[in-house]
């Protein structure tokens, strides 16, 4: 016996035969997730003649550019905050603040929906609510008062500065599916806190301050740092319903990406490369951000 | 005494607060569903009528959008569960020191933006030596490919979970105590009793590829997120109609998930 | 005037009563036991105590200031959940010196109390590791520490030790008394294992339906319960149906069945209703015994080793007398089926009026 294991190789503790099991799988993700990944690594670090370089940096010098980063990391932060800060109270609503039973039913059930419900359909449903013509819109042109010889309606949101297939608009609807998100993964989270915790707090002399701040926001930490960054990844990834909603017009990076697809808009497509690199670099620093605040907070769950 | 109905009150008013904002989260779901539905019954001046309906269902490309993605999907589906279903198995029984890994590279979609990834995915399979989007056949493998990572989280979750609700191990030894190989134990052992892991996994990748909308459109590829993009660029109507239609569509996937046995619902499944 | 004083305090939840005419008057530095069946309130009137409820009616007084509708948090009490309830995220130290933290005192005194605190639960090994690193035992340990960091004016326990196995619960409930006896505080501690109470405990208030059954030491609990309810609920004991003879001067004599008993009882007094005569089991004893003695015989229907004891339960009069005895080694016990005859001191016996008749 001792002899058959010390013929056979191992890694990692485990027969090589064994990791031959992967095969199909790391094959796999080779061929369509790591070249592809990589020749666009790579892709922005080339020139057109294939010499390294790092001139394609200059790619973020570009006033078009740089704005899409910031319109991209802007509506990001503004809808991962909102939708977090409005699903926290949602949550908060249905469960410690005891709003009747039936309700909360309605709102997990539709919370689940919408937070599915994306993409281009999400922003006809918008269009059709609050575009120019669409049913809100109208419902607020209608409230009309007559003066005088002419009618004054003053509720045309239109004539207010407000627009749909503006940043504001895209905040709206990316809500749609954001502040679900959040209900659902903080609901859990506020189930959690345990009622003697906060017995134990006001017994102990503490306000209610203190216990949000000293028990409740640190216990539900983990949960709140991971709901934002899925939020924020979720905005800052998002093509389709921006696309569908704008037609392009709102200056996303994905939708700069997606023109530098269609057709070279750069006129270089190695600092097309460079900048979707760019997202793939937020990406990697929020994920690290995000990693090193759940170290620092959770110090208490490990063991 | 002032002071005796104090608590009661605190009370009451964090109750209408409550209310207040499970309120404001209700008008927030129901306003634009019902104005979309709303919107889409009035194509006819001055009366309510299905017409933004029949124009779609009488739409052949609709119809061909519809049955190109619908059958992208269960394909997709298919080779997902092809790959992950051995590959998870093989980790549950000999390889639990792989799991970082697999979960790593699992995860990458996540991290790395659909836009992105598409991008990359096109440009390396747009050109020799592996040019694949010269056929509209090779065009569809790498559109499943693309699918098959976008969806790759939630399928390898699914199966990842299902796996591990029952005895890989024992299922295993029982199984080839009774002689039978390798391919009979995944398929008439392993799989029947991950059947439900599996299936609702395969349901989250059937909403991912009809939603999607990147891939097929810059691959040029008659799917339904292309045409609904498009519709919406030319008409009013129609594409409230069928916001409401995939809007029950979702429904009918959610539902369907539920129905499974899989009390809890999964956080978000269709392309952005 | 008492230290804590709860009169006529009611309790009603939509449609159940759970705290009725609550009275009680607890002196500072007494250990008080609040005993009784599942549901009958226990929580609730020391929840009511510590604030966290308000009394549908009546008064709380604590320290001669009526609290009754003070917040917890300005009320000075220590609470020990039956669940623990030390905060997560917070080490033993960072625990135990919160409520310092919240009243805001300097940092040296917080490190001292701890200090102090940690030393007293023997714990000081323990000050940097989190809850959830801890057994069961230490926890409620850091909790009843947390609890007495802050000088609380009463310190209120909600069945502390039901979480924990058996052993520890007696270690832990001597210790519970050690530190209370050592800060002389005042503690009101709630259980419904009766062994717990009777040795713990300066009083012992027993609970039934949101009412106080009887209110006394261990001592009178057990010996002189006041209602038929507290009887069955303290302990084991045999209530025998009898009549009542005769009243001498010394002594009553009670008929039970064909024989006649006597009972030494100087405070009873005859209320027209059928007596019961109550007899604990270790009070009977095998044999025939002295002259003095009642003298009963009966045949053994069972006979069950509990340990520390061994308990018969045996036929006599056509009642089912139950008996314990002592384990001895050398012991010899009648069987099953056998005749036995059995006497009790005409001292361990006393009448009581039967509840349902
Ligand atoms: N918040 C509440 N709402 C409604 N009824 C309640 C509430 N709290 C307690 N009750 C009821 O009041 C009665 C007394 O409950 P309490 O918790 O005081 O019992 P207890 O003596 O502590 O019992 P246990 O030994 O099981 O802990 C019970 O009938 C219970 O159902
Ligand atoms: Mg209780």
């Amino acid at each position: 016996m001792k002899e058959l294991r010390a013929a056979r190789l191992y890694l990692f503790g485990a027969p090589i035969w064994d990791w031959l099991g992967l095969l199909p799988f790391l094959a796999f993700v080779l061929l369509f997730l790591v070249i592809p990944s990589a020749n666009l690594f790579a892709g922005a670090f080339v020139n057109r003649t294939g010499v390294f370089t790092l001139e394609n940096i200059v790619v973020f010098g570009n006033p078009f550019v740089l704005r899409s980063y910031l319109v991209s990391l802007q509506v990001s932060l503004v809808t991962a905050l909102v939708g977090g800060v409005f699903g926290f109270l949602v949550a908060y609503a249905i469960t410690l603040g005891r709003a009747p039973g039936w309700m909360r039913g309605v709102i997990m059930t539709f919370s689940g929906l919408a937070a599915n419900f994306g993409g281009v359909p999400l922003a006809f449903a918008f269009i059709a609510t609050l575009g120019r013509t669409g049913f809100l819109t109208a419902l607020l042109k209608g409230i009309c008062f007559p003066a005088g010889e002419s009618e004054v309606c003053p509720f045309n949101p239109y004539d207010y500065g407000f627009n749909l297939y503006s940043v504001t608009g895209l905040v709206m609807t990316y809500t749609y599916f954001q502040f679900p998100l959040m209900v659902l993964i903080i609901t859990p989270a506020l189930e959690g806190l345990r009622t003697e915790w906060r017995e134990a707090c006001e017994s102990l002399g503490g306000s209610q301050l203190h216990y949000w701040r000293d028990v409740a926001f640190p216990v539900m930490m983990p949960s709140l740092l991971g709901a934002m960054l899925l939020l924020f990844s979720n905005a800052f990834g998002a093509y389709a319903t921006a696309q569908a909603l704008t037609g392009g017009s709102i200056p996303l990076v994905t939708i700069l990406i997606g023109q530098q697809i269609r057709g070279d808009v750069l006129n270089n497509p190695h600092e097309g490369y460079a900048l979707a690199l760019g997202m793939v670099v937020v990406m990697a620093l929020t994920v690290w951000g995000y990693a090193v605040l759940q170290r620092r907070t959770t110090e208490w769950l490990r063991r | 005494m002032a002071q005796v109905t104090l608590p009661t009150q605190r009370r009451r008013s964090w109750r209408f607060w409550a209310i207040f904002w499970g309120v404001a989260a209700m008008l927030y779901f129901f306003v634009p569903l019902y104005g979309t539905l709303d919107f889409s019954l009035r194509m006819k001046r001055g009366e309510i009528s299905l017409l933004a309906y029949e124009i779609v269902f009488a739409d052949p490309r609709f119809w061909e959008g519809f049955r190109y993605s619908a059958i992208m999907a269960l394909v997709t589906i298919v080779v997902s569960a092809l790959i992950f279903v051995p590959t998870v198995y093989w980790m549950h029984l000999k390889l639990p020191q792989a799991r970082p890994v697999v979960e790593l590279v699992t995860i990458l979609p996540f991290i790395i933006p659909g836009v992105v990834y598409v991008f990359g995915l096109i440009r390396t399979y747009s050109r020799p030596p592996l040019q694949l989007t010269l056929q509209p056949f090779t065009t569809d493998i790498l559109i499943v490919a693309g699918y098959v990572v976008l969806s790759m989280p939630y399928m390898f979750r699914a199966v990842d979970v299902g796996m591990r609700s029952i005895d890989v191990r024992t299922l295993t030894e029982a199984a080839q105590s009774l002689g039978a190989s390798r391919l009979q134990l995944l398929v008439q052992v392993i799989l029947p009793n991950i059947r439900v892991a599996v299936l609702g996994g395969g349901l989250i990748c059937f909403a991912t590829v009809m939603g999607e909308l990147v891939l097929a459109s810059f691959l040029v590829r008659p799917a339904l997120g292309p045409y609904m993009q498009l519709l919406g660029l030319a008409k009013a109507y129609e594409p409230a109609a069928l916001a409401i239609i995939s809007f029950a569509l979702t429904w009918l996937s959610l539902g369907a998930l539920q129905l499974l046995g899989r009390g809890n619902v999964p956080q978000q499944m269709a392309g952005r | 005037m008492a230290y804590l004083e709860l009169k006529h305090v009611r309790k009603v939840f939509g449609e159940t009563v759970a705290v009725e005419d609550f009275t009680l008057d607890i002196q500072q530095g007494e250990f008080v036991s609040f005993l009784g069946s599942s549901g009958c309130g226990k929580t609730t009137t020391l929840r009511m105590i510590a604030g966290f409820e308000l009394p549908t009616s009546g008064t709380i007084t604590l320290n001669g200031r009526d609290v009754t509708f003070t917040p917890p948090n300005r009320r000075n009490v220590g609470m020990v959940f039956q669940s623990y309830a030390l905060f997560p995220n917070m080490t033993v130290a960072q625990n135990v010196g919160y409520g310092l933290r919240v009243a805001g005192k300097p940092k040296a005194e917080i490190d001292q109390r701890v200090r102090e605190m940690l030393a007293l639960i023997q714990m000081e090994k323990f000050a940097a590791r989190y809850p959830s690193q801890l057994s069961g035992g230490q926890q409620q340990r850091v909790a009843l520490a947390r609890a007495l960091a802050i000088r609380p004016q009463v310190l209120l326990l909600d069945e502390p030790l039901s979480a924990l196995d058996a052993k520890i619960r007696v270690e832990l409930r001597q210790e519970i008394r050690r530190i209370q006896q050592e800060l002389r505080i005042t503690a009101i501690y709630v259980t419904h294992d009766q062994e717990e109470a009777l040795s713990l405990s300066d009083r012992v208030v027993v609970m039934s339906q949101g009412r106080i059954e009887q209110v006394g030491t261990p001592t009178e609990i057990y010996n002189n319960p006041a209602s038929e309810f507290v009887a069955r609920f303290i302990g084991h004991i045999n209530l025998l149906p009898v009549h009542l003879v005769s009243v001498s001067a010394d002594h009553l004599s009670v008929r039970f069945g064909s024989c006649m008993l006597r009972v030494v009882q100087p405070e009873f007094s005859p209320n027209g209703a059928a007596p019961m005569l109550a007899i604990r089991p270790e009070t009977i004893r095998l044999g025939t015994g002295s002259d003095q003695d009642n003298r009963l015989v009966g045949r053994v229907e069972s006979v069950t080793y509990l340990g520390a004891v061994i308990r018969l339960q045996v036929h006599v009069e056509g009642h089912s007398l139950s008996v314990d005895v002592l384990n001895e080694r050398t012991l010899s016990l009648p069987r099953q089926g056998e005749d036995c005859p059995l006497h009790f001191s005409p001292r361990a016996c006393w009448l009581m009026p039967s509840a349902n008749t």
